[in-house]
């Protein structure tokens, strides 16, 4: 006796839908997390020292495609003009990152691509002759992973937390580093486990020519500097008032050596503080409010500038109790701000600040004079579009 | 997927000739087989008259074959005949992998993702070879299926459509996309190749398996379930095939529409497609409902088993997959590298040769085959050792390919063009290795030297050369010691031996034996650079130090034996195993010439 076509047609139906169930299933909700986003510090930035003052800033096309180029330009002392002095062999798409001392500047070149270390290279002539270095490691991704002391020790940091020192400048120029700390000895020592130790950010020395090292805490209103006293790491004793506002991880996004201490820029949550160190005891400007900094850097006697999003452009007087003050809004395309002065001259309440604007391979340099902003100067670049791909 | 790209061009002129070339080739060898084949047989013939009839599988008392099987047998053996045809496009052998393969399985789960680049990075390693097999085998599967009738031959065909088929179903196709989301009957679902290996099952079913209507009720009821459940999966409230745009965005099956009609394709269809598309986006509801409806009828119909249901859902089946054919599918093989005419034609094929299963003819059971057939002994048998012989021919050198770790020497040489064969006495010099000691080419005699020039902080080209050059000592293996790997600094400032050190540690060159990285003073490195042609420049902005990407062959003799470019071009682990396997390969013809 054959079966009927009904029941077959509904074994049949019940077997497809019971096959099909596994993948068919509703769709989830999506929950959207809002959380404040983390301020970090990027490579461009300037830095002051006694023979001029220069400038780090990306140009050309498109990071993906390999053909961002960093730059490197100087204003001399003396003269109000800029010049590039990028040092050339190596291709920089992964970033340079600066620093001067002892009568020198010191470039080191971030890895991109298959380029796994990072070559130096120095000069001692305001950028017209370089000198090549080698770090046979990966320089972290930040403006403050160098520092130069006055005898021409050198500090470095490197992208997985670790510090390492040249005790002098041919010494990091032949690749000879010694290991000074890592990250993973500087979380677990008790000056780490008290702030709650994240990253490190930012490398310098202090008064008495130790290295410092900086990062970013977890801990409220302790933010993590530093100092190496012969071996031992302990804490430079930055809290900030009330705790801190925002509450939040205290990151340190700028960390530099200023005549008789240092000078450093922190991040909590949206607010932005300046601080400065005499040896013994830190000084704490009030915050300003920014959801994202473009550029942050260092000029002479511990001055300071943030260039915020939406064109905004804040900078504070490096003496203690100053607070910050506004720019005008800077010229569309700027990445980075120059102070005036030196690093031996200071800007005096005369100065006037550069705005470095950048399109595609072309850089104008706008410069601030009676409140308003005013086209001094252009550079074209000869970028190599193609050469890194 | 990082294995199955090339990163070459599919219409690279280098591949696409080097393909043509080897099915030429392998087609010359072809028609000589059968011409072998048929003298074979026609000798057999004369001598043996007798015994030919009884090795064909056709006897006079043999019933016929079935209607049903006849159809499957026939309709998919011209399927893959015109398969075969379509793997033979000059853009295959090059494109298979990135423009078939990988995209099929994009959105497919990462173990689909992870089986599938297995073999796209076998296809992308061989493309020649793999490209040429493709073609040969569905030609000889096809061939093989039209020519025997019945018997073990007739069987085996089907059991070799199987095989392949779903070997093709798994990597080719990712499964038929059945893990992926988006599954839709309209579009192919479960893949056009899954039909093929059905069928081919059938046809490896014994002979007398079709004198009764049990595979055709068991076959229909099969394509009545996955009928029914493809209604399930078009209705799903959840899978969006019903609302014509949903937050903005196309529905889905506007959208699929949509994109198949945006493919390159002749003049006339695309306005057809284009005026479809916008239909389906306006009326996707009622589309879709006419699918669901028409899927859900067909299902039931098939399930129901009554011939006169059957034959009614037959008849309108094929005119809805004829319709889905032309207005979704794209005749399935238009618009990009197609590969097959997609699920419609099988499908049709299918359901079609169930129907005739279900109905067998009178005759079928009893009736003896045609005289004319018994007339002919051993020449389908003799036909069908040819079409397996054709499949032998292509599978022979891909599973030899298969399991050949190293890449095809022709990628390298489709990047960097031919290299120049050269006999003359190679420029000497004296340099300073990454351990500080004096290296002179006078002192390398005795050896095959592969030599290169490379930039200690370059971020591109030279650490991948260095990794070629290092893959090349490997290959060699016992042949290694007597070949010297050297590398000349190709930087004017940073040149120094703590680069050298930096950059061997960089790319795990510390421990290869025999490699040398020589540097020295500019003048003595200027030197090297302008004897063998290799222009040294720092360029402004940023920018690397520029230089020609420059290998040449030094024999043990001093001499230069070749002069190759070794710019790694898109630098995929299959076009670096090739140009180390091409470099080997000159290496050992030095070795022989000295």
């Amino acid at each position: 006796m054959s079966r009927g076509p009904a029941p077959r047609i509904l074994v049949g139906l019940a077997l497809a839908c019971a096959g099909l169930t596994a993948g068919c299933g509703a769709r989830t909700a999506t929950v959207a997390v809002t959380r404040p986003s983390a301020v970090t510090a990027s490579l461009s930035t300037s830095l002051t020292t006694a023979q001029g003052t220069w400038a780090i800033a990306v140009m050309g096309g498109s990071a993906a495609s390999h053909n961002n180029f960093w730059q490197l330009f100087v204003r001399r002392a003396n003269t109000g003009r800029w010049s590039l002095v990028t040092p050339e062999g190596v291709a920089d798409n992964g970033g340079l990152v600066a620093a001067g001392g002892n009568g020198s500047l010191v470039v080191g070149f971030r890895p991109s691509q298959e380029l796994a270390y990072s070559p130096l290279a120095t000069s001692t002539d305001t950028g017209l002759n370089w000198t090549p270095g080698l770090l046979d490691a990966a320089l972290a991704d930040t403006p403050g992973a160098i520092a130069v002391g006055p005898l021409g020790r050198t500090l470095a940091l490197l992208q997985d937390g670790t510090i390492e020192a040249a005790p002098t400048a041919d010494d990091a120029a032949a690749g000879q580093w010694v290991p000074l700390a890592t990250f993973k000895a500087l979380a677990a020592s008790a000056p780490g486990r008290s702030c709650g130790l994240k990253g490190m950010t930012a490398v310098s020395f202090g008064p008495d020519q130790n290295p410092i090292a900086a990062g970013s805490c977890v801990r409220p209103g302790v933010a993590g500097v530093f100092t190496d006293a012969g071996g031992t790491w302990r804490s430079a004793g930055l809290t900030l008032p009330g705790n801190g506002p925002g509450m939040g991880t205290v990151r340190v996004l700028g960390l530099t050596a200023i005549p008789g201490g240092n000078a450093a820029l922190l991040a909590v949550g949206t607010s932005l503080l300046a601080a400065w160190w005499d040896g013994t005891r830190w000084t704490v400007s009030a915050p300003v409010t920014a959801d994202g900094v473009r550029a942050l850097g260092f000029g002479p006697g511990g001055s300071a500038w943030l260039l915020l999003d939406s064109e905004r452009a804040e900078i504070i007087a490096g003496a203690a109790g100053s607070t910050w003050r506004a720019l005008p809004p800077v010229p569309a395309g700027t990445r980075v701000l120059a102070p005036p002065g030196t690093g031996t001259l200071a800007p005096g309440t005369g100065g006037s600040y550069d705005a470095l604007a950048v399109a595609g391979s072309r850089l104008t340099v706008w410069r601030l004079a009676g409140g308003a902003w005013g086209k001094v100067q252009q550079i074209s670049v000869p970028l190599q579009y193609g050469s890194s791909g | 997927m990082p294995g199955m790209n090339s990163g070459l061009s599919p219409g690279d002129p280098t591949l696409v000739a080097a393909f043509r070339s080897a099915l030429l080739h392998q087609g010359a060898i072809a028609l000589l087989m059968l011409a072998f084949l048929g003298l074979l047989w026609a000798t057999a013939r004369t001598w043996r008259p007798a015994a030919s009839a009884g090795t064909s599988g056709v006897t006079a008392g043999e019933p016929m074959e079935a209607r049903a099987r006849w159809l499957l047998r026939t309709g998919f053996g011209v399927l893959w005949i015109f398969d075969g045809i379509l793997q033979a496009q000059p853009k295959m052998a090059g494109g298979l992998a990135t423009q078939v393969m990988e995209p099929i399985a994009a959105s497919s789960p990462g173990w689909v993702q992870h089986l599938v680049n297995w073999g796209g990075t076998a296809w992308s390693y061989h493309p020649i070879q793999a490209g040429a097999a493709s073609v040969w085998i569905q030609v000889g599967i096809g061939t093989w299926l039209i020519v025997a009738v019945r018997g073990p031959w007739s069987r085996l065909a089907g059991a070799a459509s199987v095989i392949w088929g779903l070997i093709v179903w798994v990597f080719g196709e990712s499964f038929g996309g059945i893990f992926a989301p988006g599954l839709s009957w309209l579009t192919g679902a479960p893949g056009a190749v899954l039909i093929y290996v059905v069928a081919g099952a059938l046809i490896a079913l014994p002979g007398g398996a079709w004198r009764t209507p049990r595979p055709g009720r068991l076959l229909l009821a099969g394509l009545g379930v996955f009928f029914a459940a493809m209604a399930v999966l078009q209705a799903w409230p959840g899978r969006g095939f019903w609302p014509g745009r949903a937050g903005g965005k196309p529905g889905t099956l506007s959208r699929m529409v949509t994109e198949m009609a945006g493919t390159p394709q002749p003049h006339f269809l695309s306005s057809v497609l284009s005026g479809f598309a916008l239909f389906a986006t306006r009326y996707s509801f009622a589309v879709n409902l006419v699918v669901v409806i028409a899927l859900a009828a067909m299902g039931a119909a098939f399930l129901s088993g009554r011939p006169r249901l059957v034959r009614y859902a037959m008849w309108s089946g094929i005119v809805f997959c004829l319709a889905d054919w032309v207005l979704v599918q794209d005749f399935g093989f238009l618009g990009g590298l197609g590969t097959d005419p997609n699920s419609m034609i099988p499908l049709i094929v299918l359901f079609s040769a169930g129907y005739l299963a279900l109905t067998p003819a009178a005759q079928e059971a009893e009736a003896p085959a045609r005289a004319a057939e018994a007339k002919r002994p051993g020449v389908r048998s003799a036909a069908a050792a040819g079409a397996l012989a054709v499949i032998l021919l292509g599978a022979a050198p891909m599973a030899a390919a298969a399991v050949n770790r190293t890449a095809d020497p022709i990628l390298a040489l489709a990047i960097s063009g031919d290299s120049t064969s050269l006999n003359l006495p190679a420029p000497g010099f004296s340099l300073t290795d990454q351990n500080g000691r004096t290296v002179s080419l006078a002192g390398l005699r005795g050896k095959v030297v592969l030599m290169t020039f490379l930039d200690p902080v370059c971020t591109s080209d030279c650490p991948i050369i260095a990794q070629e050059f290092k893959q090349t000592g490997q290959m060699l293996g016992a042949q290694a010691k007597n070949v010297e790997l050297v590398a000349v600094v190709a930087n004017p400032t940073y040149r120094s031996t703590a680069f050298t050190r930096a950059f061997d540690r960089q790319e795990g060159l510390t421990t290869v034996p025999d490699w040398l990285y020589l540097t020295g003073s500019l003048s003595q490195l200027g030197a090297v650079w302008r004897h063998y042609g290799v222009a040294v420049e720092n360029l402004p902005a940023g920018a690397m130090a520029a230089h020609n990407d420059l290998a040449v062959v030094i024999d043990p003799a001093g001499r230069i034996r070749q002069e190759l470019s070794c710019d790694p071009g898109p630098a995929t682990v299959s076009t670096r195993s090739s140009f180390s396997v091409l470099l080997g390969q000159y290496a050992r013809q030095a070795l022989r010439q000295s």
